[in-house]
């Protein structure tokens, strides 16, 4: 009798320690994955070309303390037209060569606003800085946090001004490459 | 001059002037509808294994990254991780050792090539050889390589 006791008592601890295991293996805070995508779009009226899109950045999302950050390779940016992408690695634009990554490390603003565990697509507001062309600037925007079953998505999209990042090439002066481009961001995690 | 040497002058340089106009529409025809040749097609410059690769980087990546710019490779190991999306398909290679990983993002057209591939599955990769670099994210080094095709 107390033997049976004893072996069922083991039987629960042991099925309580797995059940805390699996949760957080399931739920653990820090998520990450290498293959985010940022799609960069410069087009303008007179050049429909410079636009491109990086599928192997990667991502952080701690959803415990909400940090979000971000790491693109310059070089990682395809354009369909090989000229412009040489261009875009060139000096005068985004000189992959000296300035190979660009970053971005912030945090969710509102994260009581998302529920984790529950289905659901949840609006926040990010906040951080972003590093391009080894210039460091504080970038505010809108997100959106997607959550379905264990998958969790990021994205947003966002404009930043070139000049502010040191990165003015005769092309963007000419119109030919937007002042502003636009920037989409999205990540699953 | 008489009247017909001027107009047959003027006929000569209305034909220089049109042919002039012509080769720079040519010209920028060509250069606004340029496209990335077909990976599959290209002749690769090195032929690497992934663990080997990867440790050329952990030596010196400065000059890694310099040798293998923007040149063809083929990387033949073992898939360590498939990250597949509707449009896109990534697999990494790594050094378990270390974490350092090698990424292949494919070519829009080689993306269905992708589809039966498994972890654990030996393969052989041809691509465009981006960049390495250390992620503080990660706390590893990775490779990223471009517009990649199945090769064999």
């Amino acid at each position: 009798m107390i033997f049976n006791f004893k072996i069922n008592r083991m039987k629960k601890t042991i099925l309580s320690m797995a059940l805390l295991l699996a949760g957080g293996l399931v739920f653990a805070q820090k998520k990450t994955t290498t293959s985010a995508i940022i799609n960069f779009d410069a087009t303008t009226s007179l050049d429909a070309l410079p636009k491109a899109e990086n599928k192997t950045v990667i991502a952080l999302l701690d959803t415990k303390t909400g940090k979000l950050a971000f790491e693109a390779t310059v070089q990682g940016f395809n354009f369909e037209n090989p000229k412009i992408q040489e261009h875009f690695n060139g000096k005068g634009w985004m000189d992959s060569e000296q300035f190979p990554t660009s970053t971005f490390s912030g945090t969710i603003i509102n994260l009581t606003k998302v529920n984790f565990t529950k289905d659901g697509i949840y609006n926040v507001e990010v906040a951080g800085y972003l590093t391009m062309h080894g210039v460091k600037k504080p970038v505010e925007t809108k997100a959106i946090i997607s959550v379905k079953g264990t998958a969790i998505t990021a994205s947003s999209n966002f404009s930043i001004k070139l000049a502010d990042y040191g990165v003015n090439g005769a092309a963007i002066a000419a119109g030919k490459v937007s002042k502003e481009p636009k920037i989409n961001v999205s990540a699953v995690f | 001059m008489t009247t017909r040497n001027k107009f047959v002058n003027a006929k000569k340089w209305l034909i220089g002037l049109l042919i002039i106009l012509l080769a720079a529409t040519a010209v920028i025809w060509y250069l606004f509808t340029l496209k990335h040749d077909d990976t599959k097609d290209l002749k690769a410059v090195y032929s690497v294994e992934a663990v080997p690769f990867l440790k050329e980087f952990e030596t010196d990546m400065s000059q890694a990254n310099k040798k293998y710019a923007e040149k063809v490779i083929v990387v033949n190991g073992i898939i360590s991780e498939l990250e597949m999306a509707d449009t896109t398909a990534n697999i990494k290679m790594s050094d378990t050792t270390n974490g350092a990983y090698i990424i292949f993002a494919f070519q829009n057209q080689h993306v269905e090539e992708t589809k039966n591939l498994k972890l654990g599955d030996k393969v052989s990769v041809k691509g465009i050889f981006s960049n390495a670099a250390y992620s503080a994210i990660l706390e590893t080094n990775y490779v990223t390589i471009n517009r990649s095709a199945i090769n064999k």
